[in-house]
């Protein structure tokens, strides 16, 4: 571009200044709408209480408090120990996921194994055909006995159809056969080609599910209603859907639960700054994620191991 | 490509073939497996009794799962609870407890998996008692009442063992505490002297305008009525959900109505509406999802609330400042008051005659109860006298009294009065019976239009009776569609049932 005439030809790439103009704001905009709430919620959090119960929900709050995170920090044993259920299982629960994805996507992508077929289809099945929710739980809590144990929060999501699925697609359209085979003639064995081979040039297609995974461990609370008894294994999403559910319940039964033992219950509920307070802290490390992964699909588009 | 279907047919059934056995063996192992545990528990246990027990067979562990949040001292006052049962009924207890929120749904996973336990708790509002009791998911208690329970029948209140019998027949306990509902208005007391405001005249929601408008004026900036107020229409209510199906309080023929469709609603919505037009209500208290914040700030005039004896200095200790209310009808006892808080034994329990034993002890033992409901003495609660005691702050311990066993059993609250429990038995015995006490609606007929007429409710009722909408062109709309999607079918189904009931009195 640099070497055009100046002034002579105009810059293919380029939109009108108007419309270029237009298509900035239109985005802006919308983005400013996706992350308007959430800095909405942080602002709630740093609100002080009082203000917030006589003036509602204001963007400039008359007066600004750090008292919600203190009172987290000093209260929240539950919140902290939650926080590292939620790390724990999220860390563990990706690198299992990953593990086994690849290794069973892998397998389905090599045209010269046997069972591809079959496996494919035992994969597929479970997504057309699931067991429901009490079967499952039958399998999980009475069958694998895994009820109230921290592997309840994770097996159950460690595999999963769809990941599979879209894990061999890429493996079959980005890994040429020609760098198996020069591994094979290089004299590697299955899983030195797998390991050294495939892995390094499938990095974007594993982090997209490393992605998906890391998101849905970190996002996940039904397995946790569903499995978790104990409070020390409670994670970070089901915390906060219990502290939901029981002011939904609480809404509903106000009547009722006012005959006067509605205490325990409305002690056992965080103040409002508080709850937004836990959403910010629930929420920021996720966040963190995405620029993490993101390197790894820059860099997918990049790679070019072969040229045909 | 024929063949290869087949083939994967009986690949599929080898599967579930498989998959079946498998889980054949392991019930079976898991059975067994369950019993060499509490076996190997057996010679712990009888080591801490002291060898006591020698002679009695294996100690029972029974598993009990009720509503409330976990405390986190919950391990140890269940210790303390084992320690006092295992020498008398030779069994201990593993109390579970779960979230206000996660309950029903927990319960319904357990139910419907058949997994173990012995005692859970149900109601008419968790863990739906009349469904669970009616599809035999409860164990039932008429003989076992006889033997183990007898305590239990001496101290609870007839009424109460009948109002909650399904098919003549008791499959739960309830609580013993107050049996009828009596619906009040609930005052700020500080707001009211501050204002000098009159509550004596009030009775109706009518009755609460020209204080709701003197309020106004002086408090410009507080909404009097901070949430939405349940409403009290003189009618008994058989279905669940559906509060447009009722029938009179006052009835003799015992037709059922269209609540929605008579000159009682219509009033009612439209002093709401009114109310909401002048600003006594928050604009968003359709969609609001105040769960009582503001009865900690003090912001508020008045709002309703279920009461019972006293309730007045319930509300006062919780609030921090003095809370009156006045009532606006007599005591009733419906249905689901009746069935306010019970626990059932399953079905399935391997030892229903000792959940039985646990649960009368329950009843007729204060120092187990007290135990159970207020946690260990000194450690989560200091006795101030003979009957009363004050709860020691934050101590990590928190029940929900009222859900189990002989609440007049249990130790009152400093500045209690001492008749408390007195008056409660004056309360429940002062109730009269809404037409409808004893008679359950079967559902299985018409869950197609109880499901859209549910969805109908959902989507109109917060901003009809949040006075948000305006009846007079709305509440029309509304009763159509209610029509539309087959109230009339429900009503004459439920009307068919309600007529076999009466026959079979």
């Amino acid at each position: 571009m640099d070497s055009s005439p100046p002034g002579k030809l105009r810059d293919v790439h380029r939109l009108p200044a108007g419309w270029n103009g237009l298509m900035h704001l239109i985005a802006g905009g919308f983005a400013f709408v996706c992350v308007f709430p959430f800095l909405f919620v942080v602002i709630i959090s740093l609100t002080e209480e009082n203000a917030l119960l006589l003036n509602g929900y204001q963007i400039f709050p008359e007066k600004w408090s750090l008292y919600a995170y203190s009172y987290i920090i000093r209260t929240g044993d539950q919140l902290l120990r939650s926080y590292g259920v939620t790390l724990f299982v999220t860390v563990v629960g990706t690198v299992l996921t990953v593990i086994l994805t690849t290794l069973y996507a892998y397998a389905l992508s090599r045209r010269n194994f046997k069972f591809r077929g079959f496996f494919a289809f035992f994969a597929f099945f479970t997504m057309l055909f699931g067991g429901g929710l009490v079967p499952t739980y039958i399998v999980v809590a009475q069958f694998l006995e895994l009820k109230d144990t921290v592997w309840s929060l994770i097996l159950p999501m460690a595999m999963s159809a769809f990941n599979i699925l879209v894990l061999r697609t890429f493996f079959q359209t980005m890994i040429p056969d020609a760098i198996i085979e020069s591994g094979k003639i290089d004299g590697a064995g299955e899983f030195k080609i797998l390991f050294r081979l495939v892995v390094p040039i499938s990095l974007p297609g594993i982090a997209t599910i490393a992605l998906f995974s890391t998101l849905g461990y970190w996002n996940d609370w039904f397995n946790a209603l569903l499995y978790i008894d104990s409070n020390h294994l409670v994670p970070l999403q089901a915390l906060m859907m219990r502290i939901y559910n029981n002011m939904q319940f609480m809404i509903q039964n106000s009547a009722l639960l006012n005959s006067g033992q509605s205490r325990e219950m409305i002690r056992s509920l965080p103040q409002e700054t508080a709850r937004m307070a836990m959403v910010v802290l629930a929420t920021g490390p996720i966040v963190l994620a995405y620029p993490f992964f993101q390197r790894y699909f820059v860099q997918g588009l990049t790679i070019g191991a072969i040229k045909e | 490509m024929f063949t290869k279907t087949k083939k994967w047919i009986g690949l599929i059934a080898l599967v579930f073939a498989f998959g079946a056995v498998m889980a054949g063996c392991s019930g079976k192992g898991n059975g067994a497996s369950g019993g060499d545990s509490s076996s190997s528990q057996q010679p712990s246990q009888s080591g801490e009794s002291k060898g006591s027990e020698d002679k009695k067979a294996d100690p029972v562990k029974l598993i009990w799962y009720t509503i409330g949040t976990p405390p986190s001292d919950l391990a140890k006052v269940n210790e303390e609870v084992n320690k006092y049962i295992l020498p008398k009924i030779n069994a201990t207890v593993e109390m579970k407890l779960f979230d206000w929120g996660d309950y029903d749904q927990k319960m319904k996973i357990i139910i419907g998996s058949g997994e173990d336990y012995d005692i859970a708790f149900t109601a008419s509002w968790a863990n739906d008692y009349f469904a669970n009791a009616k599809k035999g998911a409860f164990y039932e208690l008429d003989a076992l009442l006889e033997q183990q329970g007898k305590g239990i029948k001496e101290v609870l209140n007839p009424a109460f063992l009948e109002g909650t019998k399904v098919n003549g027949h008791n499959y739960g306990l309830p609580t013993n505490k107050e049996l009828p509902q009596q619906r009040v208005f609930r005052f700020n007391k500080e707001m009211l002297d501050k204002h000098s405001l009159d509550i004596s005249n009030v009775r109706t929601i009518d009755d609460l305008e020209p204080l709701l408008k003197a309020f106004k004026e002086k408090e410009p900036g507080i909404a009097p009525i901070p949430a939405k107020i349940a409403e009290f229409l003189p009618f008994d209510l058989p279905v669940t959900d559906l509060p447009f199906i009722g029938m009179p309080l006052n009835t003799q023929d015992y037709k059922l109505i269209n609540v929605w469709d008579t000159p009682e609603a219509m009033a009612y919505l439209k002093t709401m509406h009114k109310f909401y037009q002048a600003g006594y209500l928050p604009k968003d208290v359709a969609t609001q999802k105040d769960a009582g914040d503001y009865f900690k700030t003090g912001k508020w005039l008045v709002d309703v609330a279920d009461s019972q004896p006293y309730a007045d200095n319930l509300w006062s200790n919780d609030a921090g400042y003095k809370v009156v209310s006045v009532p606006m009808h007599d005591p009733i006892a419906f249905n689901w008051s009746v069935a306010g808080a019970l626990q059932a034994i399953n079905a399935k329990s391997k030892h229903p005659e000792k959940a039985m034993e646990f649960l009368n002890l329950l009843y007729t033992d204060a120092y187990l109860i007290n135990l159970v409901d207020f946690g260990i003495e000194n450690v989560h609660y200091k006795k101030t006298g003979e009957q009363s005691k004050d709860s020691i702050p934050d101590s990590g311990y928190g029940f929900p009294a009222f859900s189990v066993g002989n609440l007049m059993l249990t130790y009152l609250n400093t500045g209690d009065p001492e008749d408390k429990w007195e008056q409660f038995k004056q309360f429940n015995d002062s109730a009269s019976n809404a037409p409808l006490l004893g008679f359950q609606v079967d559902t299985t007929n018409m869950t197609t239009e109880l499901a859209n007429l549910k969805n109908t409710k959902e989507a109109t009722y917060n901003s009809l009776f949040s006075g948000t909408l305006d009846p007079e062109t709305n509440l029309p709309k509304v009763n159509q569609k209610l029509k539309d999607n087959g109230l009339d079918k429900v009503v004459a189904e439920v009307q068919r049932q309600i007529d076999e009931w009466r026959a079979g009195q």
